[in-house]
């Protein structure tokens, strides 16, 4: 599996009526595919059952999580529900997968704060934490960055980059943010008038779907 | 506060409130001779009744966590949410029914088990068909209340058309009691509640996922709707049973789980299930106690203390702490 980091770009899809959303629900087996198979090493993915998929493919998506006394331990130690026990019981294993995760995502300081208390900086990272700590082949990202300022938004792209060479993860992120993309990702994946192109990043900037996206003005 | 602490605080706490429910609960005070000696009063009335207070005790803060964490609305609860008064509506209906054909003693306490099963069966799976449209929890809510609402105004129609006898001794089984279950509705309560109490075992792992919500809990590989039947299952199960017994006990269901959630800051829901287990049995049988002791020589309805008893407690810690 190669190295990549992926963007897709948001766009409405006139013929689908999908948003970059729905599109990665798909991918992740949540929504049913409107047409053709999504393939995970080789299987569709709707045969695959849930607790199989929990640990190939974790999911970061925008929604705020709060309430329920939920602080960032908690939700980092969500990511490894997959390998433990019938109860959640945390072992030495699991435990150092957690803190690794809040290592490389530098909140491990932040690790006893209640969830609402978190800046938008570092609840994306305490997500991103969660997603590591599942210890997934893919990674699904939508919109990260979303809520953060510029320079954040660059460090989180680079910092995801980093993850992707390093951990030889496949890390696929929607974004509109057309700078970013081409900073950052190898390899982009354009959605326009229902169809899915996957190109490397220099042939897709010279593309006429991504021209029309507002790479025109880039 | 630490939790191991706390919770052996709240055992203290239990065992006091059993104490006092076993030796002051009733009209006149118990001595340790007369519980030794086979004591008519302790072993057909005090002991049943304390039963019967643990176990509700159990069934109502269990339901009530299970339904804020499933519609994720602190303010959810069997009583607030209508499952109460839909089961108390199924009760009425078949108890007058049944009686005005003449049919109740054929048909016993299990028509009144079913019927109340049935009743918050029937408003959960509503409200959850209803909450999977409305994405905004207080709608649902709302929704709950005008159940609770339309539920009793029938319960009105039924109790103006019912016979007096009838009629009072409905009435007083909807302001929630204790006495008046033998041992063999005790040993159908904890039938019960020991098959939901192993059906909350498996639940506790996808009860902690869903806290994130519901996307995420998928993506750590449980099946959501296999989890919300379960947990539906299961707290109206508790309720129904509980309110076929003990009649719609108010309060306890929605302010013991939030009451355990300020005290306690941990997010894992199987401490909270313990804790608010021993909070609400507690809070059952001092009820129980104070509902014969307040007055003398009379007993007060049990709904009465608890909501007197809970609320302003709750209250007091709701606007201590600012997260919700």
């Amino acid at each position: 599996m190669p190295t990549l980091v992926t963007a897709t770009i948001k766009k409405r899809c006139r013929y689908c009526r999908k948003s970059t959303l729905n599109f990665l629900k798909s991918l992740c087996g949540e929504l049913k595919e409107l047409k053709g198979v999504v393939l995970l090493e080789n299987k569709p993915i709707s045969t695959c059952s849930l607790e199989e998929l929990s640990k190939k493919m974790a999911l970061v998506l925008t929604e705020k999580i709060r309430g329920f006394n939920l602080n960032v331990f908690d939700l980092v130690a969500s990511g490894q529900m997959p390998y433990t026990n019938l109860f959640h019981q945390l072992k030495e294993t699991h435990l150092k997968v957690v803190r690794k995760a809040m290592e490389m995502t530098g909140i491990s300081s932040l690790a006893q704060k209640p969830l609402h208390e978190l800046s938008d900086g570092n609840f994306q990272k305490a997500l991103i934490a969660k997603a590591l700590a599942q210890q997934t082949q893919t990674v699904l990202l939508d919109e990260p960055g979303a809520y953060l300022d510029y320079g954040s938004k660059h460090r989180l792209f680079e910092w995801l980059q980093r993850l992707a060479r390093e951990q030889n993860k496949c890390i696929l992120a929607s974004s509109h943010d057309l700078h970013l993309v081409r900073k950052y990702c190898n390899k982009l994946l354009l959605l326009s008038d229902g169809r899915a192109e996957l190109l490397d990043t220099e042939i897709a900037i010279t593309r006429p779907a991504f021209l029309a996206l507002g790479g025109s003005y880039l | 506060m630490k939790l191991k602490y706390g919770i052996l605080f709240l055992l203290v706490v239990f065992l006091f409130a059993m104490f006092c429910s076993i030796f002051y609960g009733g009209s006149g005070a118990l001595s340790w001779s007369e519980v030794n000696s086979a004591n008519f009063i302790f072993w057909e009335i005090r002991l049943p009744k304390t039963l019967t207070a643990i176990l509700a005790g159990f069934a109502l803060p269990t339901a009530g966590l299970l339904l804020q964490v499933l519609f994720r609305n602190p303010l959810a609860g069997p009583y607030a949410l209508g499952i109460s008064s839909g089961a108390s509506l199924m009760v009425a209906v078949s108890l007058l029914a049944t009686q005005s054909i003449g049919l109740g003693l054929f048909f016993g306490k299990s028509v009144l088990i079913a019927s109340a099963l049935s009743g918050s069966f029937a408003v959960t799976l509503l409200l959850l068909a209803i909450s999977s449209r409305v994405r905004s929890n207080v709608v649902v809510l709302l929704i709950g209340l005008m159940i609770s609402q339309i539920c009793g105004a029938l319960l009105g129609t039924l109790e103006y058309y019912a016979e007096p006898g009838n009629l009072k001794n409905f009435v007083l089984w909807g302001m929630g009691s204790f006495s008046g279950t033998n041992y063999k509705d005790l040993f159908i309560l904890l039938l019960f509640i020991l098959m939901s109490f192993v059906m909350l075992l498996f639940s506790i792992k996808p009860l902690n996922a869903l806290l994130l919500g519901d996307e995420y809990a998928r993506s750590l590989g449980f099946n959501i709707s296999r989890t919300r039947f379960f947990l539906i299952l299961i707290s109206s199960l508790l309720t129904g049973i509980c309110t076929a017994f003990c009649g719609p006990v108010a309060f306890v269901g929605i302010s013991v789980p939030i009451l355990s959630r300020i005290l306690f800051q941990t997010s894992r829901q199987e401490w909270h299930l313990l804790s608010g287990v021993l909070m609400g049995s507690s809070l059952l049988l001092f009820a129980d106690a104070l509902s014969h002791n307040l007055i003398p020589d009379s007993s007060l309805p049990v709904n009465i203390i608890t909501t007197l008893l809970g609320a302003p407690v709750v209250l007091y810690l709701m606007f201590k702490t600012k997260q919700w």
